[in-house]
């Protein structure tokens, strides 16, 4: 009897088995085919990038170091320049060493301009080391307030 | 496929040609088999898992199997020196033949099969047999551990497996009261399915051991035995222990459909005669599926529960199914 017994219990869990994988071969894949197909990264906290103002079409970065003097990794290198006739500075070179770089956020939460922030980027590659020093300033070429186009 | 038989005959004779047609014919369709099946394997693995398995090669990733065979035909043949050469390079062959054999015994339709026997189910739980020789050779040859301990475990397995299968399909033949696979398929009005669930159960299981499938893969067990008695064989010489895998699983798949599943019969194949081939692969498909799907659900046995399974287990309780059907039988009246 109780070897009938451990042979339908042993039955029915294998029924059990295959019915848990039979549900799942319904259910719609979570793959995602990620060449052609990309994830939803408006949540996502990738390497810092400077954010570009609409009113302006460009940064604010006025090169006040506060970012520099608050990062534990000492990511930063910042150069400033004062443009002519304008009271604030302008960053003239933001270098962000992202292989030190921790995405703490502390330099998000201290930019008193708030003019840096998480950026959309997943999928940053690098072979070597000097590759990872992200230059923030490259995607905005000149600058505006620099040349005199803005004041 | 007349035009092609009457230009074969000129050269070789009538009876050449229909060879030469029938053997093409066969092995042609085997290949696209195999390439089908292993889609479908990788294919329900995923979709078990919730992935969607190969997408790149072709739709749904149909070409991905072709591609990988192009890949190991141009991969190098490694021979190791200590190994029996001519038993290591004749294992890859044989194994493959007594399947083809089997393939020519299913009856496709109303008295049409490649091959017909008057004993065909035992020639074909004989001829499922040798192809643990084959496994044994290639495991011995390779002078390998690996490879000797999963030939020897393959050996004792299909040994153990054979016999419930064997009791499970008598059981079948009492009913039917014939071995011609013809008239067991022609008997069938109702699948025999019905009338052996247990048998049929029995069988099924036993094909899954026979074929070397999990949950009862120990000759090949990855995680103790690296490839088991495939582990010396590389590129195309692997992919042969592949091809025969997957073939031996939709024979014997057929097989069962044969025995228990009712054949090539099926709705509208009266005046339909084209549709028993169709329901006879079909319903093969249908095991192999389910053998698939036991694969991926269930983890592998050990080497001791597998014995135990089969001799204390399996073999009682097709006895005990082969004596009562023999009872039902005796106190029924005979039609």
């Amino acid at each position: 009897m109780n070897l009938v017994r451990r042979v339908l219990t042993g039955l029915k869990s294998l029924l059990v088995g295959l019915g848990v994988t039979g549900r799942h071969m319904l259910r719609p894949v979570v793959t995602l085919q990620y060449p052609h197909e990309l994830p939803d990264v408006s949540r996502w906290g990738g390497p810092i990038e400077l954010v570009t103002f609409p009113e302006t079409g460009t940064h604010d970065c006025i090169a006040c170091n506060a970012c520099t003097r608050i990062c534990p990794s000492d990511c930063f290198d910042i150069a400033g320049a004062r443009p002519p006739g304008l009271k604030k500075m302008r960053a003239t070179r933001f270098v962000l060493d992202f292989s030190t770089c921790s995405l703490c956020g502390l330099c998000i939460d201290v930019c008193p301009t708030e003019t840096l922030k998480y950026s959309a980027h997943f999928d940053d590659a690098a072979y070597h080391r000097d590759q990872t020093m992200n230059d923030l300033l490259a995607p905005f070429g000149d600058d505006p307030y620099l040349s005199g186009k803005l004041t | 496929m007349g035009a092609i038989h009457g230009l074969l005959a000129r050269l070789t004779g009538d009876f050449g040609a229909t060879l030469v047609l029938g053997a093409g014919l066969i092995l042609g369709f085997l290949t696209f088999n195999v390439l089908f099946l292993i889609w479908l394997e990788r294919k329900v693995s995923a979709h078990a898992q919730r992935r969607l398995g190969p997408m790149e090669v072709g739709f749904h990733g149909s070409l991905q199997t072709i591609a990988d065979m192009l890949k190991l035909l141009s991969k190098q043949l490694v021979t190791p020196l200590a190994t029996d050469h001519f038993t290591f390079l004749f294992a890859p062959i044989l194994i493959f033949i007594p399947t083809i054999c089997l393939t020519s015994l299913v009856p496709l339709g109303n008295a049409q099969a490649f091959a017909e026997m008057p004993n065909g189910l035992a020639v074909v739980v004989v001829l499922s047999g040798v192809t643990v020789i084959a496994i044994f050779m290639a495991g011995w040859s390779s002078n390998n551990k690996y490879a000797v301990l999963g030939g020897m475990r393959s050996v004792a397995q299909v040994v153990a497996y054979e016999i419930p299968v064997l009791l499970s399909a008598l059981s079948v033949v009492l009913i039917a009261q014939s071995l011609n696979l013809h008239q067991i398929v022609a008997g069938q009005h109702v699948p025999y399915v019905l009338y052996e669930p247990v048998a049929a159960l029995i069988f099924f299981v036993g094909i899954t051991a026979e074929t070397n499938r999990a949950p009862f893969d120990i000759p090949e067990a990855e995680s103790e035995l690296v490839g088991g008695f495939h582990t010396e064989y590389t590129g195309m010489r692997f992919a042969l222990f592949f091809f025969a895998e997957y073939t031996n699983m939709l024979v014997l798949g057929a097989v069962g459909a044969t025995l228990f599943l009712g054949g090539w019969k099926g709705p509208w194949v009266g005046s339909l005669p084209w549709l028993g081939p169709l329901y006879i692969l079909l319903k093969a498909y249908l095991v192999v599926f389910m053998m698939m799907w036991a694969r991926w659900t269930f983890p592998r046995l050990r080497f001791d529960q597998l014995m135990n399974f089969a001799w204390k287990l399996l073999i009682p309780v097709a006895l005990v199914n082969l004596l009562v059907t023999a009872v039902v039988l005796q106190a029924l009246p005979r039609p």
